[in-house]
């Protein structure tokens, strides 16, 4: 048996954020179309299902905690009547404040939810608002009290840095405020300004985003606040009480498999990677024609593998295990990377660990800019 | 009437854009009737693979057949010249085997700078010039302006010069008829020894060059032995013939009076100059035809490959460039920062251009290219003179007893709305004023003496900013001058980066040096480090800036699952980086070498308009005369 960790898409939100360029919609009156549409896409998944056990699920979107406690009830009952699910298998599913109530809550438990991924973003309402998210504040905080209270033992609070407007203080204060609230996983991301959404082409917004060292500073002290209040630094943007770290999420930077539901899912299967295509009608349609579904398709080899375990673990604190790499990939980690790294080890952006390698914080900041110089893309050729 | 009398050697000449290559297709499609049936019956016989593939042939000059007035069949030679300063000679040399020229004035424009540059080569060269005043299918042609404007100022008559639309094709004929009436039949001397007039070839790899030559004595025919009287070289004739629309056309000889081209299995278009005369090995000519120059390169730049490891694959590229280009000149040189390239020496910035663009484009290459540099002549101490064209090998101050520079004769033409500004743009480039001269009411000629490190640092941009595009320049070579110059050296992270040195006059060396800073730091992108820029000359500091240090570069976000797009986002940002040049420990984009030449003015833009470089190319690299 191996394990196997499964995404499910929820392509709705009651609106589009400002920021964001995941895939998704505000046509609400598909939602039990499409959920009887994943019901039948996860049911044709019947001869993948062999001898797999499933220890991770994560529904994201989009907002999930638009689908009624129900319709998640009926999802997951069909992943379990495929799958075989591990008993301490950790189910996620991503909840936006203000679509919360006591009654889903009781009923998403119920349906076997064990993790909650609650986005805040900032508790500053006035940065809220800019963002163009549909909650305050109180309403974020109504919704995390009543997730406690109904007996949810493992939340994370999602909060970006690097807003327009901003500014250290602002990010401070909501930091004190989570860690306050005491969650038990912290996602810490930076806005990224994409090009194709209400900020890409907003220069006003662009003029009030924090100049780039004011951004540094940002990470830098709030990750060490946040570790300073218990929340260890396990990978590049998420922190964790001991424990807590997101099994699923860990899944992907291990290079480990998965299979992803609905459009626009990602899915690494069987050594290939495949994407459907964000075609929201088509899969409701013929949700098991899998031909028409797919987007992109690759077969991995072992060098590409090989490559984005080096890109991956360097995310992670832990680093890149250059034992591991050598039994998974047989190729010598120092031979091909040592040389290359070694001006990066000098000004330690990258740490020497008892096994390997990671990238120091300040080396995590820059890390599109190390990875670009010593990762070997040749590699795939030889 | 003999042979002779029945044939016209011509060129056109006109300022770019002013409809040269759309006469000269008009030109052609009005005589195709007579000579399409004839040529095709000669061609079918000789239909080998590179005829067949007219593509492959460089058309610049072309034989074709007119029936005129008087009932008789004459032969037109139209000689195709290039139209810009920098080949300069190459065109005196095509208008020396004419006896006229057409000269093509915008009804819209009026005469400009290279108009006037022209027309005096062509007077130089005792041709009859017949004016033709084009685009007059445009509502604001105003002919008759044009006319007065021509009669003035070049003095020649043009009551009764034809007015065209080569557009649309109107008053061809008329053209055709003055070519046959006013200009003068060749009067060569059919019996005495060969001596015949190069005035083009190129390099064709299935027979070698073809050289494009006017006779002008005597005949020449296969088999003969030649000489050619200035390099000494001398081959066996193996075809000789006309160029036709459709290609080459062999014929038994080509006699005095006639346009053709000659084969003899020569290697190098370096044997076969442009100018120089071409005679009877056994019975030579007694003097060669006069005016013969080598062509000698005025600008010089270092071109490097991106990628130190295609430096063999640049060598081979600039010797294929060559054989057909004995201007270009190239000998290896070594740069700290840039490692293994070549000098190379051009004829002037469009040259330059040209040859840098077709490198990149024909042979696939990425190259690094220095900012141009002009040849100084500098008398040491110890009495040595030496000529410098490389910045980097320009002598310590305590070495030089005397430094000159070269100077231009430049004559600028604009609108004299814009006179101020471009007077002010030739004090600021250390011009000297000569004189003016009125065109016509809006219109003025300035004449200037410029240094060339002047023009060739962005002056072309700065004037055609300065005059809304109006303005043109052309210039000639006028010798040396001596100069107080100083050797600007730049410096990335405290290191000399020598490939960024250059010679600048003393009194502006501040003012560029800090410049060339707030340049470079526009154009190195942030590395891990803070990168001080320094300016230098002999050792002081003069200008500072910094390139502040990277802190971010991160894009976390990794959304369920998604590997592939963050992967092929390294992917691209390693590509890019594949670009960069390393100084030292500083990573530079190649356009760096060249953006520090581009600081005066707002607009960056080529050296040329993309309209000068692309009619040059029109006229040279594709056939102008592919005209069915």
């Amino acid at each position: 048996m191996e394990n196997l960790g499964i995404y499910i898409h929820i392509p709705f939100c009651v609106k589009k954020c400002a920021y964001c360029d995941f895939y998704s919609m505000c046509d609400l009156s598909l939602r039990e179309d499409y959920a009887n549409a994943l019901i039948s896409q996860i049911t044709s998944f019947r001869a993948e299902a062999k001898n797999k056990i499933v220890d991770t699920i994560y529904i994201g979107g989009g907002t999930p905690s638009i689908l009624s406690g129900d319709q998640i009830l009926r999802i997951l009952k069909a992943v379990r009547k495929i799958f075989k699910v591990s008993g301490d298998a950790e189910i996620t599913l991503e909840a936006n404040p203000g679509t919360l109530d006591p009654e889903k809550l009781v009923a998403y438990h119920e349906a076997g939810i064990n993790r909650l991924s609650i986005g805040l973003q900032s508790a500053d309402d006035k940065e809220l608002s800019v963002l163009e998210r549909i909650h305050t504040r109180e309403e974020f905080e109504h919704s995390f009290l009543l997730a406690r209270l109904e007996g949810f033992q493992n939340i994370n609070v999602d909060i970006m840095y690097a807003l327009p407007g901003q500014t250290e203080k602002t990010l401070s204060d909501t930091l004190d405020y989570v860690i306050g609230l005491d969650p038990d996983h912290i996602s810490f991301y930076g806005l990224n300004i994409e090009p194709e959404t209400p900020f890409g082409e907003n220069e006003e917004i662009k003029r009030l985003l924090p100049s780039e060292d004011v951004q540094v500073e940002m990470y830098l002290n709030s990750a060490e606040k946040m570790e300073a209040a218990g929340f260890f630094q396990y990978e590049i943007s998420n922190f964790a009480k001991p424990g807590f770290e997101c099994r699923h999420n860990m899944r992907y930077w291990k290079l480990e498999e998965y299979l992803g539901f609905g459009p626009a899912a990602h899915s690494f299967f069987d050594g290939t990677r495949f994407s459907y295509a964000k075609k929201l009608k088509q899969f409701i349609l013929l949700p098991c024609q899998r031909s028409n579904l797919i987007e992109t398709q690759e077969k991995a080899t072992v060098a590409d593998s090989a490559l984005e375990f080096v890109m991956l673990g360097f995310r992670l604190r832990a680093g890149i295990d250059v034992v591991e790499y050598g039994e998974r990939f047989g190729d010598d980690f120092e031979a091909r990377y040592g040389a290359k790294m070694q001006p990066f080890i000098e000004k330690e952006y990258i740490m020497k660990t008892k096994n390997g390698y990671r990238l120091s914080r300040r080396g995590l900041m820059v890390s599109n800019y190390i990875l670009s110089e010593i990762l070997d893309f040749s590699q795939d050729s030889e | 009437m003999n042979r002779q009398d029945k044939i016209r050697n011509f060129s056109i000449i006109a300022h770019i854009d002013h409809g040269k290559s759309t006469l000269a297709d008009r030109l052609l499609e009005a005589t195709q009737s007579v000579s399409t049936r004839e040529m095709e019956e000669q061609l079918l016989d000789n239909m080998d693979i590179e005829r067949e593939r007219g593509i492959t042939i460089k058309a610049r000059a072309v034989k074709v057949k007119y029936e005129a007035k008087d009932g008789n069949i004459y032969d037109l030679n139209l000689i195709d010249t290039p139209g810009h300063v920098d080949f300069n000679y190459e065109v005196s040399r095509s208008l020396r085997a004419c006896e006229g020229a057409l000269l093509v004035v915008d009804a819209t424009q009026g005469i400009e700078a290279q108009t006037l540059a022209n027309t005096y080569l062509a007077l130089e060269n005792d041709l009859e010039i017949l004016p033709v005043i084009n685009k007059i299918d445009l509502p604001s042609a105003d002919i008759n302006g044009v006319r007065t404007e021509i009669e003035e100022v070049i003095g020649i008559p043009a009551e009764d010069c034809p007015a065209v639309s080569a557009k649309t094709g109107l008053n061809i004929g008329d053209v055709l008829e003055k070519i046959v009436t006013d200009i003068p039949a060749p009067e060569g001397d059919e019996d005495a020894p060969l001596k015949a007039l190069i005035f083009d070839s190129y390099y064709d790899s299935y027979r070698g060059v073809v050289v494009y030559v006017r006779v002008l004595d005597g005949d020449v025919h296969a088999g003969e032995k030649i000489r050619m009287m200035n390099t000494g070289a001398e081959f066996e004739v193996v075809e000789v013939g006309y160029m036709s629309a459709f290609g080459l056309v062999p014929a038994d000889k080509i006699a005095a009076g006639e346009v053709g081209y000659i084969t003899a299995s020569i290697k190098s278009v370096a044997d076969t100059r442009v100018g120089d005369t071409v005679t009877d090995a056994e019975n030579p000519t007694k003097e060669p035809f006069p005016g013969f120059k080598e062509a000698l390169p005025m600008v010089y730049a270092g071109i490097y490959p991106a990628d130190g490891a295609k430096y063999p694959d640049l060598r081979d590229a600039l010797e294929k460039l060559q054989l057909n280009d004995a201007a270009l000149t190239f000998e290896p040189e070594t740069s700290i920062a840039l490692g293994f390239g070549f000098r190379c020496g051009f004829l002037g910035l469009l040259h330059m251009e040209i040859i840098a663009e077709r490198l990149e484009r024909e042979f696939n290459l990425d190259l690094v290219t220095t900012a141009p540099s002009v040849i100084y002549k500098v008398t040491y101490k110890n009495g040595d003179v030496k000529y410098i064209d490389n910045p980097a090998n320009y002598p310590d101050p305590d070495e030089i007893a005397k430094a000159e520079e070269p100077i231009v004769r430049g004559n600028i033409i604009t609108p004299t709305d814009y006179m101020g500004g471009i007077m002010e743009l030739c004090k600021e480039r250390r011009g000297i004023f000569l004189d003016m001269k009125y065109l016509d009411k809006t219109r003025v000629e300035l004449h200037y003496i410029l240094p060339l490190n002047e023009i060739v640092y962005d002056f072309f941009d700065a004037l055609k900013s300065r005059s809304k595009g109006y303005a043109s320049l052309d210039y000639e070579l006028d010798g040396y001058k001596e100069s107080k110059l100083v050797k600007l050296e730049i410096l990335l992270n405290l290191e000399l980066v020598d490939a960024l040195s250059f010679i600048v006059h003393a009194d502006k060396a501040y003012a560029r040096g800090r410049k060339i800073a707030e340049a470079l730091k526009d154009n190195i992108p942030r590395q891990l480090f803070e990168v001080p820029i320094q300016a230098a000359i002999g050792g002081r500091v003069i200008a500072r800036e910094t390139v502040k240090a990277m802190r971010k570069d991160v894009l976390a976000k990794c959304y369920g699952g998604d590997i592939t797009r963050k992967k092929k986002l390294l992917e691209k940002q390693k590509e890019g980086k594949k670009k960069m040049r390393k100084l030292g420990s500083v990573e530079v984009p190649p356009e760096t070498f060249m953006a520090v030449l581009k600081l005066d003015e707002e607009q960056p833009k080529n050296f040329c308009t993309k309209g000068m470089l692309l009619s040059w190319k029109t006229s040279v690299f594709i056939s102008t005369f592919r005209s069915v």
